[in-house]
């Protein structure tokens, strides 16, 4: 009894809401990409369930999370930034901590509200870098870092240098390309100054099947740049809702929105 | 990018704090004894009433030394908070404190000095033996705000208006706890008058603002506890 006593007063022992202070499990990403890989090898094509902007809806998360675990058939789970709502650390150990209750693994990408203040820092610790990518069956996922703005255009956002690697990195793993970020070209946040830019290094991946986003709070499904390359928006999780792709091999793919 | 753990607004502050301070202690030396037999009778009663002038500015100055010192652990003002304050009221129930707190770097980019205006209102005492007595219950609230860059009171003018209606430097804490208090005998005093220990159980805004909508959350995650001891020193 002394003992629970004891861990529970350790528990309520805060320092500062951005002291990044990291408790359970760090570089979420990499040890869940390494599990979607191993688990996706050989397959002909690979179901995603895509969600984003989970802000501060904690209990819609943990209803998405009952949802997909009780759907099954679904090979992993992306969700496409704004883990937080301030960017203070334990908003990112919460969010966390729910998405590890999936039976699939997840990656999770960073939103512009998970800049804020030591944000950066935190996501870093917990999830890895912001920018990467992974390839599931012969599908590969490059994830950006879109959010120029919080970075006062003071880091290269997004990074060039990493969008022109992925077009060789992992060669011959792949046949198809799938881009996901947070801001998408010409929302409020992202470098407007380079938009047709971006998306024309976007074309250079190769077979590029679509893009995701978040950030926009609604789910639209535009070919913004005229050419037939599809950004598909997710909605903010109170919506109750998420995007179910099926990827094949060839680059070929569909979704739906399912509500849950 | 290259942040110093104390940096100009910090500096200014504590600069600030020490030149008040300075001051007190400085008038209060600088009074001297005027030889009244040399002085013509017209000009004495000048000089009285610039000395009862200079008593009253040095009374003055002397209300801003701080009457107590404290140091707090955790509480959402750092891993470790010193400073002091005013204790103030007809059973000085009423306490001002101002609190530099340090907070290490842990996964971040640099560690963080913050500084924190508090207000606590200890309504009752219980003395419980010659030496000791208990404040049931202490409460108040508090401001705290981070030393470096990368917070801002308000959003800087990169971002659209309104995009960000918070400020991710500044945190409203409310709390409540209690009190302990040893008095120390006057034939044992060297600086300090009393010791008093104490907890408070505190939130934060940010932690209020998460919790809002979100049923069935442990209570652990909303409230933060802390510990602190105060030095009386007169």
């Amino acid at each position: 009894m002394l003992a629970t006593a004891a861990l529970t007063s350790c528990e309520l022992i805060d320092y500062h809401p951005y002291d990044v202070r990291i408790t359970g499990p760090t570089d979420v990403n990499a040890t869940n990409i390494a599990r979607i890989e191993a688990a996706c090898r050989g397959k002909q094509q690979v179901r995603v369930a895509v969600i984003g902007d989970s802000h501060r809806w904690y209990d819609e998360l943990k209803l998405f999370v009952k949802a997909v675990n009780a759907r099954g058939g679904i090979d992993f789970v992306i969700h496409d930034g704004d883990l937080s709502e301030y960017g203070y650390t334990q908003e990112f150990l919460w969010t966390r901590d729910y998405l590890d209750e999936l039976s699939v693994p997840y990656v999770a990408l960073i939103g512009n509200h998970d800049c804020l203040g030591t944000g950066r820092n935190t996501y870093r610790a917990v999830f890895g870098d912001a920018d990467f990518a992974f390839v599931a069956g012969r599908v590969k996922f490059v994830c950006l870092n879109t959010n120029a703005l919080e970075y006062d255009y003071s880091d290269p956002i997004p990074d060039f240098n990493f969008i022109a690697s992925q077009i060789t990195s992992q060669a011959g793993e792949f046949d198809c390309t799938v881009g996901v970020m947070h801001a998408r070209p010409g929302d409020d946040v992202f470098n407007n100054n380079v938009a047709t830019v971006f998306h024309e290094y976007m074309l250079r991946l190769p077979q590029l099947a679509c893009c995701i986003n978040g950030h926009g709070h609604s789910m639209r499904h535009d070919d913004l740049m005229g050419d037939g390359v599809i950004y598909h928006q997710t909605g903010s999780l109170n919506d109750r809702a998420y995007m179910l792709f099926t990827f094949n091999n060839d680059g070929t793919y569909s979704y739906e929105e399912v509500a849950f | 990018m290259k942040k110093s753990l104390f940096n100009n607004a910090c500096l200014k502050i504590v600069g600030l704090l020490l030149c008040l301070i300075g001051t007190a202690f400085t008038a209060s030396a600088g009074s001297t004894v005027t030889d009244f037999d040399t002085i013509p009778s017209d000009s004495l009663k000048r000089l009285r009433r610039y000395e009862q002038r200079l008593s009253r500015l040095q009374a003055h100055w002397q209300r801003l030394i701080p009457s107590y010192g404290k140091v707090q652990y955790a509480g959402n003002m750092g891993l470790i908070s010193v400073g002091g304050g005013w204790a103030y009221g007809k059973n000085r129930q009423w306490e001002t404190d101002l609190l530099i707190g340090f907070l290490p770097k842990y996964k971040s980019d640099a560690a963080k000095a913050t500084l924190t205006l508090k207000q606590n209102f200890m309504p009752w005492r219980w003395h419980t033996g010659e030496h000791i007595f208990i404040e049931p219950l202490a409460c108040g609230l508090y401001f705290n705000t981070v030393l470096h860059n990368d917070f801002w009171v308000r959003q800087p003018d990169r971002y659209p208006k309104g995009y960000y209606w918070f400020s991710t430097r500044i945190r409203t804490n409310i709390y409540i706890g209690q009190r302990i208090t040893f008095k120390i005998p006057p034939h044992k005093r060297f600086f300090t008058k009393a010791i008093t220990a104490f907890y408070e159980i505190s939130t934060c805004d940010y932690y209020i603002l998460s919790h809002v909508g979100n049923s069935g959350y442990p209570l652990r995650d909303l409230i933060s506890l802390s510990f602190g001891l105060k030095m009386q020193l007169f």
